[in-house]
This record gives structure tokens, sequence and C-alpha cells, in this order.
């Protein structure tokens, strides 16, 4: 019970440091100063570290790993989000990318906070060695993509204002953006395939079928068609820059479809309610 | 391509049909939740198994013959690509190019390229060059490999799959369809934790063959850890209450039956009489909504059944444990219930091959996506300077800045 408490108290936190991040960048994009960008990294950093923090106290106050119910999975995607951002501000340079990811993340926590925090026991089918590894790479996808969704939204709104001054300076150029949010497709496709195949094993051993078009599933896989059309039009129809943003755009779409959309709307055997 | 991207989207539309439209329904079911127009549109469509419509088999087909055609025409320009990709070519076209370069080695390490080979051409020209990742040329290739296995692993295990149910309680030996294998259900046991939440279903079962009856293999099957026997594999499906009916006449036992929730026994002296288990509730409390189960422990046993005769209705109710159903001159009571496992058997040869292509996808995505093929090259001029050439498979912007970091000058296009 100590580890749940210090877990609301650290996911209380984390809530505040995001906003904080949030609003530090949106500082920074007023006053201009570099000194102010790099105190909000660093808070997004203060900010994950808590955020692994509250996750592994969950797990070890309920005992088992944490990510079996849509509070559990709606902070994870949030952190996976977090650290795929931060990975692509370092990698690319790119400080401007939180300023556009912490408000995602904001909301994602907070769908978090309004799901039932109760600690419940694992039914049997879901006392698996597959579960870490299944989940964990789907919330690595999700990040992913919802990376490339923000920076997808960054090329269109560059687009949009024709950004000069300080907008141009710290954006990268269309052409880098349009690379950027490619290579976050990638990252985002690859763990999503490993996510289902990890799935479609864990599911023969627990269900007997490894694919049986149950809704998650079905989403999973129009989720990854998307983002294979996407992949297939940058190719031969040279659908790079507007198009492929709009396109990863209506991708992430899918991917919140699949997360909550199906559980909502088209209740099957991954709905564990 | 374009055809693919066409089959890709179609397989989406599809498979948004399939999940928003409830499956496996009935006509009647379905003009009562939609209209009638649009009921007869779903099974004039097959949209009601979407997913085991000819027409979505078709496109399935379609799509692996597309895959096929693809793989065929594009290993010979693949091949040609990488024994390209590994030698220097007569004029850098298309390579970004950057100027009086003092050391060049220097830039083929910084950018992690392999010790560069040194030539010179027939005009006394020297010259280096390295290429790496060129397997990565081949990850799209894979990949659709990969996809194409899955599909066809997946369509042979349906139509060559045999799977059977098989459900009893501790004691009882079932035949497992039509395999000629015998179930033996050593023992089952809900495993409950404190707050009363299952915390496992554990089957202990024999199986042997009608042949060879001596010959036994036993096995505990769990969710998640299901047996290998007999070629086939059994899996703990489910569970439900199985109770154990006697009829009396006169104070003598006629018959003793043990049956699931849901089923029903004839009485053999007068087969129009039919008495249904309709279901257990170990715990029993009455609400608004008619009878709940407040836990899963036996504090409060009942059962609901239903009596027939013929297909006409005689009653339907509650019965508590002790309690007796009486009609004509046959005393019915339920008693000794218990859990019975439910075990699902299969058989599918195909597996491995789905199960590989899905590896085969990942391995071609890393391939594909992270082994990005690019040439580095340098070229000695005549003030003693280098001029180095660059080019990357994909992704040129970020090479491009790598680049320039790495030889510290800016780069321009090579006509």
């Amino acid at each position: 019970m100590v580890f749940l408490a210090i877990e609301q108290y650290l996911f209380t936190s984390v809530l505040i440091l995001y906003v904080v991040t949030m609003l530090l960048y949106v500082l920074y994009m007023i006053l201009k100063k570099e000194t102010i960008s790099r105190i909000a990294l660093i808070v997004q950093i203060v900010a994950l570290v808590l955020h692994t923090l509250a996750i592994i106290s969950r797990g070890i106050g309920a005992g088992r790993l944490p990510l079996t119910n849509q509070y559990e999975f709606a902070t994870a995607f949030a952190w996976g989000l977090s650290l795929v951002s931060l990975i692509f501000i370092l990698k690319f340079r790119f400080h401007l990318l939180g300023a556009f990811a912490s408000p995602v993340i904001i909301l994602i926590i907070g769908y978090a906070a309004m799901q039932s925090k109760e600690v419940k026991e694992l039914m049997p089918a879901l006392k698996s060695g597959w579960l870490g590894l299944h989940v964990a790479s789907a919330i690595i996808a999700y990040g992913a993509f919802g990376v490339a969704f923000v920076l997808s939204l960054i090329f269109l709104l560059r687009d949009k204002m024709k950004a000069k001054g300080f907008l141009d300076r710290h954006i990268p150029p269309a052409a880098k953006l349009d690379v950027i949010s490619y290579r976050s497709v990638c990252l985002g496709l690859l763990f999503l395939s490993f996510t289902i195949v990890s799935g479609a094993i864990w599911a023969e051993q627990a269900w007997g079928s490894y694919w049986s078009w149950d809704p998650k599933e079905t989403w999973s896989l129009v989720t990854w068609l998307i983002y294979a059309v996407y992949l297939h039009l940058r190719i031969f129809a040279k659908w790079k820059g507007k198009p492929a943003a709009i396109f990863a755009t209506v991708g992430f779409i899918a991917v919140i479809f699949t997360y909550i959309g199906v559980n909502t709307f088209l209740p099957g055997v991954h709905s564990y309610k | 391509m374009k055809f693919a991207v066409i089959l890709l989207v179609i397989l989406i539309i599809s498979c948004v049909f399939g999940s928003f439209i409830t499956q496996n329904q009935t006509l009647s079911w379905y003009t009562e939740h939609y209209s009638e127009r649009v009921a007869a549109a779903i099974i004039a469509l097959h949209l009601d198994d979407v997913f085991h419509s000819v027409w979505f088999l078709v496109i399935a087909g379609v799509l692996c013959l597309n895959l096929i055609l693809c793989n065929l025409t594009r290993i010979r320009p693949i091949i040609d690509k990488i024994r390209r990709a590994g030698k220097a070519p007569e004029r850098f076209e298309g390579y970004l190019k950057i100027s009086g370069v003092e050391d060049p080695e220097d830039v083929f390490e910084k950018m992690h390229f392999p010790k560069p080979a040194a030539d010179e051409t027939e005009d006394g020209e020297k010259r280096l060059f390295a290429s790496k990742n060129r397997a990565g040329l081949f990850g799209a290739w894979i990949c659709h490999l990969g996809i194409l296995l899955l599909i066809v692993g997946f369509v042979l295990g349906q139509l060559t799959h045999r799977e059977y149910t098989v459900y009893g309680v501790a004691g009882e030996t079932k035949t497992v369809g039509d395999t000629g294998l015998f179930l033996e259900i050593n023992d089952f046991q809900v495993e409950l934790r404190d707050d009363d939440t299952v915390s496992e279903y554990r089957s202990r079962i024999t199986v042997y063959s009608a042949k060879d009856p001596e010959n036994r293999a036993s096995s505990e099957v769990t969710v998640n850890h299901p047996a290998d026997l007999y070629g086939y594999r059994f899996y703990q499906n489910s569970t439900g209450y199985a109770a154990t009916v006697k009829v009396v006449k006169e104070d003598a036992l006629l018959q003793e039956n043990v049956i699931a929730a849901g089923e029903g026994v004839r009485i053999e002296e007068k087969p129009m009489l039919t008495v249904f288990l309709q279901a257990f509730y170990p715990d029993l409390f009455m609400t608004s909504e008619g009878p709940k189960t407040a836990s899963g422990k036996m504090d409060n046993p009942a059962y609901l059944y239903s009596l027939y005769y013929g297909e006409d209705l005689l009653g339907m109710n509650v019965l508590k444990e002790g309690e007796e159903i009486r009609v004509d001159d046959y005393v019915i009571t339920f008693s000794d219930p218990e859990n019975y496992t439910l075990l699902q058997v299969k058989k599918d040869s195909f597996t491995w091959m789905a199960l590989m292509g899905g590896l085969i996808i990942l391995i071609g995505l890393v391939l594909a996506f992270y082994l990005q093929q690019e040439n580095l090259a340098a070229v000695r001029e005549d003030d003693g300077t280098w001029t180095v050439y660059g080019r990357s498979g994909k992704g040129s912007v970020i090479f491009k800045e790598r680049l320039e970091i790495a030889a510290g000058k800016p780069a321009e296009s090579e006509e």
C-alpha cells in the first residue's frame, strides 16, 4: 500500500511537471531565451524520471507488471510518448518538439487520471511472460506514432504559418521535419509489428488461436496497414511533405481508436472487463 | 506498387466493416439492429462474416500473388543494386559533394564507414571508396517474404486445422472428436485468491489412443501453458458449473447424470420430459433483475432449472440444495455442484509458418529502416586536397547533416 501511495504522489507530481514543461516552452517562445528552453528540457527529463519511478512503484505495490488496465496503459502510453519525444529532441537537437509534445502527454495523462486506479489481481490469461514484451512494445509504438503525429502537426503549422524569425530558426526545415517524422513512423511500425507478433504468440498459448479477428487485433492490423500504405505512398507516389504529414495524422487517429475506441465501442477478449 | 496500395486500402476498409458489424449473426438479428435493407445488404455482401467470406479470401489471394510477383521481379534488380553499391562509380552523379577536405579518412571514420578501398583511375586519379549497410537493400524484400509466409501459413492453417472442445468434471473420460483419442480428466481446480478472484484454472489430464490404451500420456494444463500430447495441443479454455441430477421414483433411483449448466437430461422412463440446468449460483442472492451470485464460494448454492414436456415449458424456478422438483411420480433433485473444465484440442500444422512469417517481417523491417545503404568516396584533386562524395539510400537530409559535421564543410549536390 505504501508504494501505491507513493505512486499517487509521484503521478500528481509528474502531471504538474509536464504542465510546467509546457508552460516553460510557451515562455521560451514568447521570451525567446535559450536558457528557458534548457530548463524546460531538464524539467521534462525530471518528469520522465519521476514518471518511471511512479510506474515502478505501482509495479511493486501491485506485485505485478503495471500494464494491464486503462489507467496503467494510459500512464505508460504518456511515458512512452515522453521517452520517444526526448530521444528525438536530443538526437535531432529539436527543443521545440517538447513544446508540441507536452500538451499531448498532458492530455494522455489527464485521460489516465480519469480512469479507475484500483489495483486488481491478474486474471489467468494475463499471467504470462509475454505481457511485459507485448505491452511494452505497444507503448513504444504508440509513443513513436505520437511523436510522428506531433511532428506532422508542426510540419503543417510551419507550412500554414510560413514560419519566420524565431520559429524558422528553431523548427527544422520542412525536408528535415518530414524525414524525422518518417523515422518516427518507422520506429512505431517496427514496434507495432513486434506488438502484433508477440501478441499472436501469446494468444496462441492463452486462447488456442494466434489470430481470431478480435477487435483489438483487427484494429492493430488496420493501424499497421495504414502506416504500410504511408510508406508505400512515400516511395511510389513521392508522398512526402504535406500529404505525408496529413497521412501520419490520420494514422495516429487510428492508434487512438485502437487504444481507447476499441475498448469503448468494440469489446472483445482484449477488454478484460 | 500502386495495385498493392489499392489492395491494402481495400483490406483496411474490410477490417473496419468486420470490426464494426457484429459478426456471425442471423438476418433477423441484423434486421432488429439495423434496417431491413441494411440487414439484407449485410447478408448479401457476406459482411456478417467478413474474414471468412470468399471475397476477403480473394483479396488475400490477390495480395499474395502481388507479393510473389513483386518479390520475383525485384530480386534481380536488388542484387544488381547491391553489386553496384559495392563498387565505386565512374562518375558521382546524384552524390553530395564537399570540396577541399584535407583528411578524407577522418571523414570515413567519423561517418562510421569501414576502411575505404584505394584505387587509381586510368587518368592517375587517386580515389577512396567505401560502402556500408548493403544488406539494408534487402529489407523490404525480406519483409514482403515474411508477409507472404504469414498469410499463406494462416490460410493453410485455417483450411487444414482440426479443433475440438472437450468438457467434463474430474473423474470423467471423454472422447476427443474423431481423433481416436480419449481424454481422462484426472483433476480440475479453480484456484481462488482471498478476494475471491480466480488465480488459475488447472486441469490434470491423461490422454490415450483407442488403438493403444496402455500407452498413456499425462500432463497439467493451465491457461497460457497448453500441453502437447499425441500430436495435439490441449488448451485450458474455460470453465463452468456442473451438477448431478438424480431422478427418483417411489424411493428407487431411476437415473443419475452429471450435466453442465445449459445442458438438459431426458427422464429415461418418460422421454418427453426433460429437465435443464439453466444456471448455477454458488452464493445465491435475489435481485430485482433476477438471481445472482455474491461470490464464487459455495455458501448458498442454488440451481436455476427449467422443465419441458416436449416443447412445452412446464416450469422454471430456482432450487436450493435439498429442495426437490416433483412432476408426476418423479422426484428430481440437483446436488454435488462442481466446476467442469473446458479444454480446447487443436492441431494446426502451419502455425510455425505464420510465426516464421512474423519473425521474418521483423527482420525485414529492421534491415529496411535501420540499415540505410550509404556510399562514401573521396577523390584527390590536383592541389592535394580531396573532394568527398556521399550518398544515402534514404533520409538524405540527415545524411547531409552528418556528412557536413564529419567534414566540417558545407555540402552541395553533384549534378
